[in-house]
């Protein structure tokens, strides 16, 4: 689904809420013209009708017009409270469904496409424009807000003459059009930042690895290496920010103009409807200004906007009931049955890991390096080989949520028993047990609030959480103390024996415990492999048609 | 969200006042805002002259002219003010980037944050702050001055006026100290609300590989459409009364303006129910109706840049707190190759649980080059870090000539480092090579390069040394950039050459050529290479194998 097709969607869903925001904006631009023009009218009418003596004073109807003001001031103040309400309230319900809906196609993207999203400095980008994006859905009653008082000032600049209303009308028309030019010429330069921003994150990347390098030569001014991006990024948003100051100043002028030029106009007339007219006419330019702001905007949302309909372009496909049951595995040419264990051993760097990630579905496939059930992984759709396979990625990621959210990921609706029982066997449960609220406990952003041996036992416990027939485990005792990882070792040999489930584990280190274990040595030409088939973008085969 | 304590909140303060105070621009940014009120003054006065003359007859065209030139004044000031601070942030931005990433160098690896979220600090935290500075800021200190000038002009032209001006602002500002603490409190409150649902969104795509292996992906969107509703309804709940101090401001605003209209429309007529202290005409009663919106701007332009201060002030808290984790090391100074002496010492990485290196002793002589050789987790690059600053050490003494290393103390300075990654910059190959000390002689970098066994790259470049690389290093394999980060260790006459894994992910060849240039670059100094290739640490004056931390009791 489109993005634009997304928001009209949701638009139908709200537009009570969009209708009121509009109708109150248009409310808003017409009260605030109207009020300062009946000021300046009544103000000169009084004026004239005090200097003709008390009679004509007296006979002036100061009833009428003094009760207008006060009921416009009224009315102006409840319709910008009552826009700002209805207008957050449509955009920001209508932004809710936006993450959503980029997250499931995100997730439905080719795998390649989606983990860049996830890994990279992407993340950084959908997050910005989605900003961005919410932005402008809250801001869509500004046009109203900007014709109410465009109409409303033509309107009572007509009553000084069909000539002064001309004028506004042309200032008016100048005013958009111009703000329109300069953001035409502003695109451009808001790409620039974009990317200026870009490579100065890749720098900010780059000089950070580089730490202890920097710390040997001359670390206490490593910020130098980055005054070169970061001025090409200040560059690139000066033009922007000229372009900003340049709006204000077509703003300020065009209501100059439209105020003197219907003054001038309007001098041969009585002096109220002057008054009436130059002020109208002044607040009817102001009056522009949440337009032009949309205006400035528009093309940097536009171009968010591209970006999303980019990822919103994957639709998500049916998935198939996919049965495999008990399969066997062959893995480097070593074959294992059902609850079989191998150790994948290997200097760092030969690929273990991307290995695995093969096995999960989560890199294009490579021929010839596993077999599921006897069929090479290359011809089975990556739900088949997920739903073999349970893992424990050697990052331990976790989500930002409570242990059981960290837990039930691997299985929706597992009962509290068999928790407890996978957390027992990762060793984590008297941990756990000890947390303020147990399985309910929040445990931060990525696991903040765990260590990084307590993550990674957590990682394992999802892992056991699932009752997938196979486990791949990426150094499950990485980072545990001896004690620990001892007695991990021990739960989960156990456990292995009781639900005889197979086990292929990358470790550097001895699984004293786990017994019939054989190990493979990865060969270094799997890192080879791996480089030569990344640029093709065979991701696609692995979804379901 | 927690109420700030006090320390925190000067402590931004100060961090964002300090940005720009040395800069006289802020001031004149500032100056300018005023200027911009004193013009909008003028332009009143002169639109209030013209409806006058037109109602007397008089000349209207002086009057006009007074506004046009008003008018323009007003644009090019405001205009000026914007451009100005756009200006003084940018530098702003880029002196703060310079400061904030000394700190995030000074990092101990594996601490509270990783790298990237570093790098988002250095890019994206720093650049949260220029809504404060470009606008922001100026447009706080016109708020103090400018409804002052305007009060004093309609005060000119009609006390009374004035005195309507200032009881409409005094409930604003009673309303604002009553309900402003509470509405600052809410929009806080909204504003971490709407963090919370982007986090969960970027958490959420975060661990896509997670979710993508379990299956788990589509109960994940259920979920996060729940918590994006909820959080939207929760938002609006309270931004209904956030815009209520908006909401007032607007009141106030819109109330001034009718007051000062029906006041004056009923002076002028004579039909007030009390004797007015002052007869006023038509231009004064003109001329102060103009003002009452002008006494509001201020305000209001404050209010529209509120979020600006609300996002510096997220950042700033974040830019504080990474400055208060680092941890500055200060330099052990070695003049010649210096004997090492590892006593019983462990390492620790911040969150871990286990040590990266444990109990571990050995010994290394003057210029002696050793190596270290253990798989991957062994704790070899570890041992590095522990010398140059960036992992603390738990337990134990490392001596360099005797002198122990203690906490807040590294040989960082007097050491070179050449890694799997050296740095490169943009700029020709010589500057990157004089990156270690910029003043180097020209043939000292040149004989540096020949050591480092570059010559060949070198003849492949017409411009040699002078050849550019961007920042990426493109076009250079792999064994280039590292023969680039030696020749900086060559260049440097650092007496202890720390060597992290240089051979690693090259082929058996290019790590025969590279190894030679190591040698070479070895001699003359205390080296330690951390490396799990044998042939490489066969070429060293003594191996120390690192046992695998955890033979499993």
């Amino acid at each position: 689904m489109k993005l634009r097709e997304l928001i009209l969607h949701e638009s139908a869903r709200h537009r009570a809420s969009g209708r009121r925001a509009a109708l109150l904006g248009g409310v808003v631009g017409l009260a605030s013209v109207l009020l300062l023009g009946l000021s300046g009218w009544f103000l000169a009418a009084a004026a004239l009708a005090g200097a003709a003596g008390s009679a004509v004073a007296l006979g002036f109807n100061y009833m009428l017009p003094s009760a207008a003001i006060r009921l416009l001031a009224i009315a102006r103040t409840g319709a910008r409270y009552g826009e700002a309400v209805f207008s957050h309230d449509a955009g920001l319900r209508i932004g809710a469904r936006l993450r959503p809906a980029l997250f499931a196609a995100t997730a439905a993207a080719p795998v390649r496409q989606a983990l860049a999203v996830a890994r990279g400095s992407m993340l950084r980008v959908v997050m910005d424009d989605v900003a961005r994006i919410e932005t402008a859905l809250v801001r869509r009653s500004a046009q109203w807000n900007a014709a109410g008082a465009a109409v409303s000032g033509v309107a009572m600049v007509a009553l000084a003459g069909v000539p002064a209303a001309a004028v506004l009308v042309a200032l008016l028309a100048a005013t958009i059009l111009a703000n329109e030019a300069l953001a035409r010429r502003t695109r451009r330069s808001e790409a620039r930042r974009d990317e200026a921003l870009a490579e100065l994150r890749l720098a900010a990347d780059e000089l950070l690895a580089a730490a202890p390098e920097l710390r040997c030569y001359r670390h206490a001014d490593a910020g130098q290496f980055l005054e070169r991006p970061g001025r090409a990024l200040a560059l690139a948003g000066r033009e922007a920010a000229r372009a900003r100051a340049l709006a204000v100043m077509i703003q300020a002028g065009c209501m100059t103009l439209a105020a003197i030029a219907v003054l001038a106009l309007s001098r041969g007339g009585p002096a109220p409807t002057a008054a009436l007219a130059t002020l109208a006419a002044a607040m009817a330019t102001d009056g522009l200004a949440p337009l032009l702001r949309q205006i400035a905007e528009r093309f940097s949302t536009r171009d968010s906007a591209n970006r999303l309909d980019q990822l919103l372009a994957h639709e998500q496909q049916d998935m198939l009931p996919v049965v495999i049951g008990r399969p066997t595995l062959d893995l480097l040419g070593v074959h294992l049955k059902p609850g079989d264990r191998l150790q994948l051993e290997g200097q760092s760097g030969v690929g273990k890991t991307t290995l695995i990630e093969h096995l999960i579905g989560l890199r294009s496939p490579v021929a010839g390096r596993a077999k599921v059930a006897g069929v090479d992984v290359v011809f089975l759709r990556s739900e088949q080989l997920r739903s073999t396979f349970a893992w424990q990625p050697q990052d331990a990621a976790a989500l930002s949520g409570t242990v059981r959210d960290n837990l039930l990921i691997a299985r929706a609706g597992a009962c509290d028993r068999a928790l407890w029982q996978a957390l027992h066997d990762a060793a984590l449960d008297e941990l756990v047990r000890a947390l303020p609220h147990g399985l309910d406990s929040w445990i931060g952003e990525d696991g903040a609030r765990l260590s990084g041996g307590e993550r990674r036992r957590l990682a394992v416990a999802r892992a056991l959480v699932a009752d997938a027939p196979w486990l791949l485990l990426d150094e499950p005792i990485e980072g545990l103390d001896p004690a620990t990882a001892q007695l991990l070792l021990e739960r989960l040999e156990r456990r292995l024996c009781r639900t005889g489930q197979g086990l292929v584990v990358v470790s550097h280190r001895p699984l004293s415990c786990i017994t019939r274990c054989r190990s493979v040595v990865v060969p270094q030409r799997c890192a080879a492999i791996e480089i030569t088939h990344q640029p093709q973008p065979a991701a696609c085969s692995l979804q379901p048609k | 969200m927690t109420t700030l304590s006090l320390d925190q909140r000067r402590g931004r303060q100060r961090l964002l006042r300090d940005l720009t105070a040395r800069d006289p621009r802020h001031m004149i940014a500032r100056g300018l805002l005023i200027g911009d009120t004193v013009a909008g003054i003028s332009f009143a006065l002169g639109l209030a002259g013209g409806v006058a003359a037109i109602a007397t007859g008089g000349r209207v065209w002086t009057w006009l002219l007074l506004a046009l030139a008003a008018g323009i004044a007003r644009g090019s000031l405001a205009t000026l003010s914007q451009r100005i601070g756009s200006d003084l942030a940018a530098d702003a931005k880029i002196a703060l980037r310079t400061r904030v990433t000394a700190a995030a160098i000074n990092q101990s690896v594996g601490g509270a944050r990783t790298s990237g979220e570093l790098a988002c600090t250095i890019v994206d935290e720093v650049e949260a702050v220029d809504g404060h500075i470009a606008r922001f800021a100026p447009i706080r200190t016109a708020a103090t001055l400018s409804p002052l000038i305007v009060l004093a002009a309609v005060a000119l032209a009609s006390p009374v006026s004035a005195l309507i001006l200032i009881g409409t602002l005094a409930p604003l500002i009673a309303a604002l100290i009553l309900a402003g603490g509470a509405a600052a409190e809410r929009s806080r409150q909204q504003f971490g609300a709407l963090a919370r649902l982007s986090g969960l969104f970027s958490d959420r795509l975060r661990a896509l590989p997670l979710l993508l292996a379990y299956r788990a992906t589509d109960r994940e969107r259920v979920r996060l459409g729940q918590a994006a509703d909820e959080v939207a309804v929760r938002t609006m709940g309270v931004l209904r009364v956030a815009f209520l101090s908006a909401g007032a401001l607007e009141f106030f605003a819109a109330l001034s303006v009718a007051l000062v209209a029906v006041y004056a429309g009923f002076n002028v007529l004579g039909l007030l129910p009390f004797t007015p202290p002052e007869q006023l005409d038509l231009f004064r009663a003109f001329l102060v109706l103009a003002l009452a919106p002008e006494f509001y701007l201020p305000f209001r332009r404050l209010a529209s840049a509120y979020h600006d201060k609300q996002a510096a002030e997220t950042a700033a808290d974040r830019l504080l707190a990474l400055e208060a984790d680092a941890e500055p090391v200060r330099p052990l100074e070695v003049h010649s190759a210096p004997a090492l002496a590892f006593d019983q010492v462990s390492l620790r990485h911040g969150s871990a649980d286990a040590d990266a290196v444990s109990a571990l002793s050995f010994h290394v002589e003057p210029g002696e080059t050793v190596a270290l050789l253990g798989a991957s987790g062994s704790g070899k690059s570890s041992l590095l870090g522990a010398l140059v600053g960036t992992v603390p050490v738990r337990e134990g003494t490392i001596r360099i000539d005797g002198r122990a290393l203690e906490s807040g103390l590294a040989v960082a300075g007097s050491a070179a480092w050449a890694g799997q990654a050296p740095l490169l910059v943009p700029g020709t190959i010589a500057d990157n090579i004089a990156l270690a000390c910029p003043c180097s002689p020209r043939e000292a970098v040149a004989d540096a390069a020949e050591a480092a066994g570059l010559a060949e790259l070198l003849r492949c470049r017409a411009q040699g040394l002078d050849s550019l690389l961007d920042g990426r290093g493109s076009g250079l394999s792999g064994g280039e950039r590292r023969r680039i980060g030696l020749a900086r260790a060559l260049l440097s006459e650092a007496p202890l050459l720390l060597l992290d894994e240089p051979t690693a992910h090259l082929d058996a060849e290019a790590e025969a050529g590279l190894t030679t240039a190591i040698l070479h670059a070895c001699r003359g100094r205390t080296a330690i290479i951390a490396t799990h290739s044998e042939t490489l640490a066969a070429q060293a004056d003594r191996i120390i194998r690192l046992e695998r931390r955890y033979e499993a009791a």
